[in-house]
């Protein structure tokens, strides 16, 4: 495992990226810059099947997070969720693939 | 560009999750030795800063002109950082954090892994790759060549993905083929510019700041 010295810079970037993205996010929101237009995606859907549709297609998993509708809240827990999850993964990747060479 | 459940037939959401479950393996067992160096602890947190980078740039949406608007993929971005296999997996869980908000569904997270991460990632490297070898014979610089290399690969990419996303609408009858692959393609081209924009700014970025993160600069074979 490295020693936490050579964690230093690391930490300091995963804090100062995670600010930055936190606060594009809520910059964009708040200065209208970003777009609450449907993707390009769900345009297709709505201009063929409609909204109404779209919005009730069946499905049996309720997203545990859909709760949280303040898109500031929503976009820093992913954030967090992403930067946990990720190096978790790819922690687990490494150790396997060291372990197997 | 994240499909929601209901939209897919049960053989398209079944097919797409054994794809994309067999090209993760793949890309587990052909992950570069990047992985495998003693130092490579040092890159995770990196990583896990890219994937909260990409889940950034997923979850909000530019506006594109005709009343919709787009978003970062990444797929190709990351491919061309830590290479296209790894690339799969991030995406993979990008994709699922985001289907914990609604963001695409929890069913049709094989088609979008494939979709953004195989066709996004993979084919997505495999693009730049060949737009690099052509740049090669220019005298330009080499940040500058896996900067615009980038750029198109991830415009192509994400075209692509698009055309295919509306392929599988179509073969699951929900709408049309001839309606879901021109409609999806036209939205696409657009965001597409979109896309190569922010994918080329990250590349540029990441070579002003730390360049030793782009591990692929052999495999694309930049001289």
């Amino acid at each position: 495992m490295t020693d936490s010295k050579s964690l230093k810079w690391p930490i300091f970037t995963i804090i100062v990226i995670t600010t930055a993205l936190m606060l594009m996010i809520a910059i964009g929101f708040t200065v209208g810059i970003l777009s609450e237009d449907p993707d390009g995606l769900e345009r297709m859907v709505i201009d063929t099947m409609g909204e109404e549709w779209l919005e009730n297609l069946p499905s049996v998993w309720r997203p545990i997070l859909e709760w949280i509708t303040n898109d500031y809240v929503a976009g820093s827990i992913g954030i967090i969720l992403s930067v946990i999850i990720i190096m978790g993964v790819f922690y687990l990747i490494t150790s396997l693939k060291k372990r197997r060479t | 560009m994240h499909i929601p459940d209901g939209l897919l037939s049960i053989p398209i959401i079944i097919t797409l999750w054994i794809i994309s479950i067999l090209v993760i393996i793949l890309g587990f067992l052909k992950m570069g030795k990047v992985f495998e160096n003693e130092d490579s602890d040092k890159l995770i947190p990196y990583i896990g800063v890219l994937g909260a980078v990409i889940f950034a740039f997923q979850f909000v949406n530019f506006p594109v002109p005709g009343g919709s608007s787009g978003h970062l993929v990444g797929g190709t971005v990351v491919g061309v950082i830590l290479g296209p296999w790894a690339s799969v997996i991030l995406i993979l869980m990008v994709l699922i954090v985001q289907s914990l908000f609604g963001d695409g569904g929890i069913f049709s997270l094989g088609a979008n892994t494939f979709n953004m991460g195989v066709i996004g990632g993979v084919l997505g490297f495999y693009i730049v790759k060949i737009f690099v070898m052509i740049l090669n014979k220019t005298k330009i610089g080499k940040e500058l060549k896996v900067t615009l290399a980038t750029a198109i690969g991830a415009y192509i990419s994400i075209v692509l993905a698009a055309i295919i996303a509306g392929i599988e609408i179509g073969l699951s009858g929900t709408i049309p083929i001839e309606i879901s692959v021109p409609i999806m393609t036209y939205w696409h081209l657009l965001i597409g510019i979109g896309e190569a924009v922010i994918s080329a700014l990250i590349i540029l970025f990441i070579y002003k700041v730390k360049p030793s993160l782009i591990s692929t600069e052999t495999m694309l074979g930049v001289k």
